[in-house]
Parts: C-alpha cells; sequence; structure tokens
C-alpha cells in the first residue's frame, strides 16, 4: 500500500471535462455522417451493380432505352446538380468567415439546385411513362425488364436529393437563428450528404445516360 | 495512505449520496438516451422475443414428436411456424441482445459519460418495438413461409402478404442496428479516456467495435435485397423472377453476403464477452491480447469473402473450391480465441461462478459448432449433409452454444454492476446443468439424424426416425425449462439480491470502478484505468483493487472477496 501512486488510483480528479468539449464533439459528428455515408454506399452498390450486369448481358435493349432516352434534359439536371454542390461549398465557406447571411444566399440556392434537379427528374419520369418505360414488368412492352434497372437506382437517388433538399431547409432554418454562428458542423454535416448524393449522380448518370 | 485517501472518500461519498438509487422501473418504460437505459430496455425486450421465440421452438418439437402432422394443420402451417421462430430469435432476439450488452457495458469500460451519440441510440432502440409488432401482425395476417433466409420464388411468388411485412421489419431492424452500431464505433474510436490507447482497451470493447464495423457494412446489402424483394412483391418488378429477366440466385448471393458477416455479429460480442469472463473469474490476464483483439479484425475481414458456401449446391462448380478455401480459413482467427480462452484459464485460480460455468459451457459447446462448421466448409461432406438436420444442429451450437450461452454468461457477470445486487449462484448453477444438458442432448443427436438424411423444414418425416426425435424433442423441453429458472432467478434476485458493491469480482476494467448501478453520469470524476485491462495477479492490480474496494465499500458485503 505503500508505494500506491495516483496511476493506481480508480478515480482522482485530474482536469475537468465533465461535457465533450466541441472539438471532441465535432469529430464524433463527422465519422458518424462518414459512417453512415459508408453504407449508403454499399446500398447503391447493390443497384449499380445489378445496372452494370444487365448493361452487359442486354447490349440491345440498351442501346434503344438511349436512344429513346436522350441527354439533353439530364445533362442540364446534372449540371444543376454539380453548380448546388459549388453552392454546398461557398455556404460553409461563408459561414465560417462569419457571414451569415451570406451563407443563409448559398444553402438556399443549393436547396434550390435540389429543387430544380427533382423538377427535371419528374418531367423525365413522365417522358418515359408515356414511351411505356415503366417500373413493373409487362411481358407485351419490349422495355419490360429495363424500367426496373433504370427506375430503382435513379429514384433511390432522386428520393436522397429529396431528404437532401428537406435537410437544407432545416439547415436554413436553424441558422437563420444563429445555431451554426459559432460551430458550423451541423452546415459541414450536410455538406458531406450533399456532395456524397452528388457524387453517386456522377455514377449513375455516367453509367446509365452515357456509357 | 492518508494522502489518497481523501480524494478516493470525497469520491465515494458522493457517488454513495448521489446515485446507489436505482431508477425506478417506469423509466425503462419512457423514452430515455441514457445508455444504461437503452441498455436494459434492449435486453428485457431481446429477452422477451427469446421465451417468444423459444415457446415455438417447443411447438416445432412438440410436432416433431410424430413422423405425421399432429399438432399443424399443414406443411405450410409449419413452415411458417420455424419461419417465425428463426426472424424472431436472430433480428429479434440475438442481434439487439447484444445491443443491450454493448450500450450498459461499453461507455462504462470507456471511462465515459454515455454514449457518442445518446439520442440516435434511443430512437435506434425504438425503431424495435414497431418493428417486432410488424412482423409478428405478419405472422397471424398471412404468415410468411420462405424460412428466415427468405430465398425467392418461395419469398415471392408463394408467401402471403406476411412476407411483405416481415421484409418491411426487418428493414426497420436494419436501420435500428446500422444506427447502433455507427454509434458504437464512433464511442469506441472516440470516446476513451487518454490512457487508454487502443491496446490498453477491454476486449469486450474490440469485439463490439469489430461487430459495429461489420454491421455497418453488411447490414446495408440486407436493405438493400430487401428493397427489391419489396419492390418485387409491390411494385411488380421481377428482379428475382427468372420468368420476368430477373435472378433468382441475386438474392442468395446478397442475402448471404449480409447474412454470412451477420452470423459473426451474433457471435463475436460472445467472444469478447468470454475473454472478459475467463480472465475476471480465473484471475488471470488474458493469454496473447492483442491477437484475440487481432482475431476479432480478421473475422470481420475474412467474413465478407465466404458467403457462398451456403450455396455450394446452387453455385457454379468452378466457385466452389475457392469458398471452400475461404470458409477454412475463418476458422484461424476462430482458433486463436480457442487457444486464448485455454491459456487464460490455464494454470488459473478458477472460480466456479455461474457466469464462468457459462463461459466454460460455451467454450466446450462452441468448438463442437466450429469443427462441423469445417466440416460444413469441406465440399463433398456437404453436399452429402445439405439441408439436413446436420445444418440445423451446426448453426444451434453456435448461435445457442455459443451466442445465448455467452448471454447468460454476460448475464450473471454484469447483473450486479446493473441492478447492484448479486443473482443466486445455487440457482445460477442448476441453471447451469438444466440448460446445458438439455442443449447436448437436443442438439448433439440431430447430427446423428442429419447424416442419416433426414431434411430440416419438413413437419413430416421417415419413421425411423422417430426414437432420435422423441429423444431431441424431451431434451428440448428441459432446455427450454431451464428458461424459466433464470427467469426466476432475475425476479428473485432483482429484489432480494445481496447487495453487490462496486467491484464484487473485483474485475480491474473501468465499469467496475464505479457503484452499482453506476449514477447517472456513470463516474463522477474521470476515472484512471489500470494500466493493463487483464493485468491480474501482480501487486499494483491488487493495490488498485484494494483503493476501489475501500472507496466503495461501505460496510457492502464481498461475495467474491479474497484473491
Amino acid at each position: 500500500m505503500a508505494e500506491l501512486t495516483a496511476d493506481h488510483l480508480p478515480a482522482v480528479a485530474h482536469d475537468d471535462h465533465g461535457h465533450m468539449s466541441e472539438e471532441e464533439h465535432n469529430n464524433n459528428m463527422k465519422l458518424g455522417v462518414w459512417l453512415y455515408l459508408a453504407s449508403e454506399i454499399v446500398i447503391f452498390s447493390i443497384m449499380i451493380v445489378g445496372y452494370i450486369i444487365f448493361r452487359i448481358n442486354e447490349e440491345d435493349i440498351v442501346a434503344q432505352a438511349h436512344e429513346e432516352l436522350g441527354v439533353g434534359l439530364v445533362t442540364a439536371n446534372t449540371f444543376v446538380l454539380l453548380a448546388s454542390s459549388f453552392f454546398m461549398v461557398m455556404g460553409l465557406r461563408a459561414m465560417q468567415q462569419g457571414n451569415r447571411a451570406g451563407m443563409l444566399r448559398w444553402i438556399g440556392l443549393t436547396a434550390l439546385g435540389g429543387i430544380v434537379f427533382l423538377g427535371g427528374q419528374y418531367i423525365e419520369y413522365s417522358e418515359l411513362a408515356h414511351l411505356g418505360i415503366v417500373l413493373g414488368f409487362d411481358t407485351a412492352s419490349e422495355w419490360s425488364t429495363f424500367g426496373m434497372r433504370f427506375y430503382a437506382p435513379t429514384f433511390f437517388h432522386g428520393a436522397h436529393v429529396f431528404v437532401g433538399v428537406l435537410w437544407a431547409l432545416e439547415v436554413l432554418r436553424r441558422g437563420a437563428r444563429g445555431r451554426y454562428d459559432n460551430n458550423p458542423i451541423g452546415i459541414e454535416m450536410f455538406g458531406l450528404y450533399w456532395h456524397f448524393v452528388d457524387v453517386v449522380w456522377i455514377m449513375l448518370f455516367t453509367l446509365i445516360y452515357l456509357v | 495512505m492518508a494522502t489518497i485517501a481523501v480524494p478516493l472518500g470525497a469520491q465515494a461519498e458522493q457517488q454513495e449520496a448521489e446515485a446507489i438509487r436505482r431508477p425506478a422501473l417506469s423509466e425503462y418504460l419512457r423514452w430515455s438516451v441514457d445508455h444504461k437505459i437503452i441498455g436494459v430496455q434492449y435486453g428485457v425486450s431481446s429477452f422477451l422475443f427469446f421465451l417468444i421465440g423459444g415457446a415455438m421452438a417447443m411447438g416445432i418439437r412438440l410436432e416433431l414428436w410424430t413422423p405425421e402432422l399432429d399438432l399443424m394443420v399443414s406443411g405450410a402451417a409449419y413452415n411458417s411456424l420455424f419461419t417465425i421462430h428463426g426472424t424472431i430469435m436472430i433480428f429479434l432476439f440475438i442481434i439487439p441482445m447484444w445491443a443491450a450488452f454493448g450500450n450498459f457495458v461499453v461507455p462504462l469500460q470507456l471511462g465515459a459519460k454515455d454514449m457518442a451519440f445518446p439520442w440516435l441510440n434511443a430512437f435506434a432502440f425504438w425503431l424495435i418495438p414497431p418493428a417486432a409488432i410488424v412482423v409478428l401482425l405478419g405472422y397471424f395476417v398471412s404468415p410468411a413461409e420462405a424460412g428466415w433466409t427468405s430465398y425467392p420464388p418461395l419469398s415471392t411468388l408463394f408467401s402471403g402478404d406476411g412476407q411483405t411485412l416481415w421484409a418491411l421489419g426487418a428493414h426497420l431492424l436494419g436501420i435500428s442496428s446500422i444506427m447502433g452500431s455507427i454509434n458504437f464505433i464512433v464511442t469506441i474510436l472516440n470516446m476513451r479516456p487518454p490512457e487508454m490507447t487502443i491496446w490498453r482497451m477491454p476486449l469486450l470493447c474490440w469485439a463490439v467495435l469489430a461487430t459495429s464495423i461489420i454491421a455497418v457494412m453488411a447490414t446495408p446489402f440486407l436493405a438493400g435485397a430487401l428493397t427489391l424483394l419489396l419492390l418485387d412483391r409491390v411494385a411488380g418488378t421481377t428482379f428475382f423472377d427468372a420468368a420476368g429477366g430477373g435472378d433468382v440466385l441475386l438474392w442468395q448471393n446478397i442475402f448471404w453476403f449480409y447474412s454470412h458477416p451477420a452470423v459473426y455479429i451474433m457471435v463475436l460480442p460472445g467472444m469478447g464477452v468470454l475473454s472478459e469472463v475467463l480472465s475476471i473469474h480465473s484471475r488471470k490476464p488474458v493469454f496473447g491480447y492483442r491477437m484475440v483483439g487481432l482475431s476479432s479484425m480478421g473475422i470481420a475481414f475474412v467474413g465478407f469473402t465466404v458467403w457462398a458456401h451456403h450455396m455450394f449446391t446452387s453455385l457454379q462448380p468452378e466457385l466452389r473450391i475457392p469458398f471452400m478455401i475461404t470458409t477454412m480459413i475463418i476458422a484461424v482467427p476462430t482458433g486463436i480465441k480457442m487457444f486464448s480462452w485455454l491459456g487464460t484459464i490455464w494454470g488459473g485460480k478458477i472460480r466456479f461462478t455461474s457466469a464462468m460455468l457459462f463461459a466454460l459451457g460455451f467454450l466446450s459447446l462452441f468448438v463442437i459448432g466450429g469443427i462441423t462448421g469445417v466440416m460444413l466448409a469441406a465440399l463433398p461432406f456437404d453436399i452429402h449433409v445439405h439441408d439436413t438436420y446436420f445444418v440445423v444442429s451446426h448453426f444451434h451450437f453456435v448461435l445457442f452454444g455459443g451466442s445465448v450461452f455467452a448471454i447468460y454468461a454476460a448475464l450473471y457477470h454484469w447483473f450486479p454492476k446493473v441492478t447492484g445486487r448479486m443473482m443466486n449462484e445455487r440457482l445460477g448453477v442448476i441453471h447451469f446443468f438444466f440448460t446445458y444438458f438439455g442443449f447436448l442432448f437436443t442438439f448433439f443427436p440431430m447430427h446423428i439424424v442429419g447424416m442419416l438424411g433426414m431434411p430440416r423444414r419438413v413437419a413430416v418425416y421417415a419413421e425411423g426416425f422417430q426414437a432420435w426425435n422423441q429423444l431431441i424433442s424431451l431434451s428440448a423441453f428441459v432446455l427450454g425449462f431451464s428458461t424459466f429458472i433464470v427467469v426466476y432467478n432475475v425476479i428473485k434476485s432483482y429484489y432480494h439480491g445481496p447487495i453487490a458493491g462496486a467491484n464484487p469480482w473485483r474485475a480491474l476494467t473501468l465499469e467496475w470502478q464505479t457503484t452499482s448501478p453506476p449514477p447517472p453520469t456513470n463516474f463522477v470524476d474521470d476515472p484512471i484505468p489500470f494500466e493493463e485491462p487483464y493485468g491480474y495477479g501482480t501487486e499494483a492490480s491488487a493495490a488498485y483493487l484494494d483503493a476501489v474496494d475501500e472507496a466503495f465499500s461501505r460496510g457492502a458485503p464481498n461475495p467474491a472477496s479474497g484473491h
């Protein structure tokens, strides 16, 4: 007992960090979002791989689909989504420089970009529906096996854009109240998500429309 | 002496004033973000599902008492019974049960005040009741009949709407599991005290970390597969229907790419528990600590490369051998753990507590399950016993003989910390013997009927198997009965068990360096971990433990004193 030193003690007051520091909190949040995105990649990759296998096996149907799909609208849409990612970066930068009004403007543009993208996707889906490309299997349609492989990943991605728009609006609401003035981590987390959605779209765009 | 008595004394008094109080039972029924409450919520609810799933197993064994249909109205009814039995046991019992121990113990072992994301933690738990309701409702509406693995076309063209509800429920449970695992990873990586490097982390934390990495990377495969299954069932797609340009094997590939890693989700935390319990109850350091931690990661990694061994009969023949090899490789990190456990208790001062008995039970049963696993990996043997009771026996040896025995070991080991009371050891020993022999005589004979050719998933079997099946059913009823002993023990001990004190097992990990139950913030001051989490048998560790005893014992009887 005599040589007992502080090292042996189970509990001695050394310094007082009863609550998590801001840095710890931010690190936790960021790691959490990264892990969440890792799990999202898996779900998307199932649909992407499913599409690739289809693409390899059914070249004719895909070639025909490419003719019908056209890339005009979707290219514009892709550009809008890319631009919104840029707005996102500018929004975070504005907040880091303490410019709340600038942040609100840029994040507002980000949300708008997402909405425009969803609108474009809606128009595209309606046109495809007119061509007879539908989700369910239909023996009468020559498209019957293409529809599900096209709609599943693009709609799943669209749902992510929709959630992203809601998230952006929430960031705007909180940001307007000064929530991020001292710690913009909330904007950064949304940014990670938004860039991820963007990157997934670039993959889908390349795979489904270009090659 | 005087110099140390002051801060410790102050700490203990402060804690006693604040907290020896147990949370009121009503606090467990409400939304709470305290990881200790959530841990108990997970534990009690999954144990209830264990009882329900167990009652269904009794129904299965009753049906199999005779070779004809008697209890069930049809083979389809029998199909839905074992489907819901498997679903409940895997998705609603074992996986959330490990979240229970992970939640309660991991933040305490790390000396943290809570998990990294307390709100997310509560949310992940509260997804389970609605998911369970959806799955169970499905059973009563028009039940799923495709087994817990839900292979199409059984699950697309033949099962009723219950299969859709099954998929929705499984989806919710998957989301819950992913959120819980993200929380564990962030907590374990970011919230250790500065003194605790990753190589000084308790092995339960290593195991939960490996488990959570698997859950985050594998469960989304289930989510993706279920999404496609739901589309096939509801939206008319044909992802899994060859007649519509789909691929039946796609489901088997994606499902097992999730579900094989998921069997390690079900057993890795149990392996962590084993390292804790065997070391503490035999007063010896864990043998080969680093290799044990790394072997958890090894299992997590190799676990992703073996999935197609579930598909030996449907796989392209040239792919069988590679999967046979990877499957056998995974026995290596598991073997490392086996030898570490034996090395740990070798020459130790073994105390045959209930927790220790169940841990030793795990050792003896899991090794059989592991060996039959390697047997099944051997292609020629697998083709012979494919879809027979040999397979049923194998996975019950690893999931019951492994996971459930580890769950019981963990229960007896941490119950004093959770409730502040010791469990009744005599009842614990009785429980152990009923469970062990009930288990052994239920599942060991299944190897034999399996090799003799009795197929699994049938209600009507050849008459020659009746004697074996009656032996199996009788033992299963003993096994079922044994559960009531532990339920009685838990309730009785919760109210009347002897006061446990802070550290009844004289353990070095941090969860024992606070009151039982711990105060809401877990520790009054930041605790300093002992230099080695399992450094038993040294003078320094004895001094550390004496200091803890002195700080926290205020006349509380210490049932495990003497070291």
